[in-house]
């Protein structure tokens, strides 16, 4: 539902951000939007670079991973936030989507996640690659499901890393929520 | 040492139904007469409660569940494990859904997957209905009631295979938590 209440005369607005356009016109009058008004908001403001919806369940991950108040919506800030880090992975992807598709392939899913900076074995990259890709290929939604997961993952794993080695100890309720949450 | 188990107990079981009462289910759900059921051709059969489609991702993890054969579908003989399977959680939802409301919602929820023997904190649950509740009524149908538990089971069982000593606490590094997780979520 779009908001009109914001003061927009020419060089009085308090927010000139552009991307906050975007944003409320969406969220409306509580200034929060959930996971269905991020798809709209995500895809009017071409983060895909095409006009394909972007993934529903991937906005709920996103929200997710920034909803500090539990609320499973997101403010402004937080969008902001969501904004330069997904820019961030865009420039990931479009660097290896190297014929323009709109795809990567599998084996540069594992490179972009390497150079990212996750280490991973074998093993665990290709149970990745596995779990993203249609037909060997990964669009780019899928591509930010993964990132969002890999980092929320890594932030819970660091934080019960506590001798920092690499290892951390779960107990099975608590494995249970973290994951489930992600 | 381990006091009370963490894990949770299977649900409660039922007498095997007639053969022949089975045999005529089994007719009507096949529409092709392949003499397998496919992921369709059960999703059609099976009802959520509304009049939206059985979500389509359960209906393959109950394939799945019960396809010795890699088949993507199940014949006659896997069938009767189908029908016992979707009987038992029928059991199991109405036991839940007190107010007979056709969905669980998150008190109801809290209540069947504490009776599984899971503890999980209140703020937990809105995230469970969050992420399973596909209607968007801020409660579950019976498809996504089900799909909520058996991925709470994948989980169980994968955390199970780490906890050698079962005393409800794994020890992973980094790279074996990320295969663990992305195997199952």
């Amino acid at each position: 539902m779009a908001f009109s209440g914001y003061g927009a005369g020419p060089g009085g607005a308090p927010q000139q951000d552009p991307l906050f356009g975007y944003f409320s016109a969406i969220a409306g009058q509580d200034g929060h939007i959930s996971a269905d008004e991020l798809q709209r908001c995500l895809t009017q403001a071409g983060i895909t670079g095409s006009y394909q919806p972007f993934n529903l369940e991937t906005c709920r991950l996103m929200i997710n991973m920034l909803d500090r108040d539990m609320s499973c919506t997101m403010g402004f800030q937080e969008f902001k936030e969501l904004w330069q880090v997904l820019n961030g992975w865009r420039g990931t992807f479009v660097s290896y989507d190297r014929d323009g598709s709109g795809t990567i392939e599998g084996q540069e899913l594992e490179h972009a996640i390497t150079s990212m900076g996750y280490h991973l074995s074998p093993q665990a990259k290709n149970c990745i690659m596995k779990r993203y890709s249609t037909n060997g290929r990964i669009r780019f939604d899928d591509f930010v499901s993964c990132c969002v997961r890999l980092r929320a993952l890594t932030d819970q794993f660091r934080r019960r890393d506590t001798t920092q080695t690499g290892n951390a100890s779960f107990h099975y309720d608590d494995f249970i929520q973290v994951t489930m949450s992600i | 040492m381990a006091c009370h188990s963490p894990y949770r107990a299977a649900p409660h079981m039922n007498a095997p139904p007639d053969q022949g009462f089975l045999w005529n289910i089994f007719q009507r759900v096949d529409k092709d007469r392949s003499g397998v059921i496919s992921d369709s051709e059960l999703q059609q059969a099976l009802s959520n409660g509304t009049w939206t489609p059985f979500n389509p991702v359960t209906v393959r993890s109950i394939v799945s569940m019960f396809d010795r054969e890699n088949k993507g579908g199940v014949n006659f003989n896997e069938f009767a494990g189908v029908w016992k399977y979707i009987t038992d959680w029928q059991n199991i939802f109405r036991t839940y859904d007190r107010d007979n409301s056709g969905f669980i919602d998150r008190n109801e929820l809290k209540q069947a997957l504490t009776g599984f023997g899971y503890r999980l904190s209140d703020q937990f649950y809105i995230t469970l209905i969050e992420k399973f509740d596909r209607q968007r009524k801020g409660q579950v149908a019976f498809d996504d009631f089900i799909q909520c538990c058996i991925v709470l089971q994948r989980l169980t069982d994968v955390f199970r295979r780490y906890d050698t000593d079962q005393d409800g606490w794994i020890q992973v590094s980094y790279e074996q938590y990320l295969s663990m997780v992305f195997n199952v979520v």
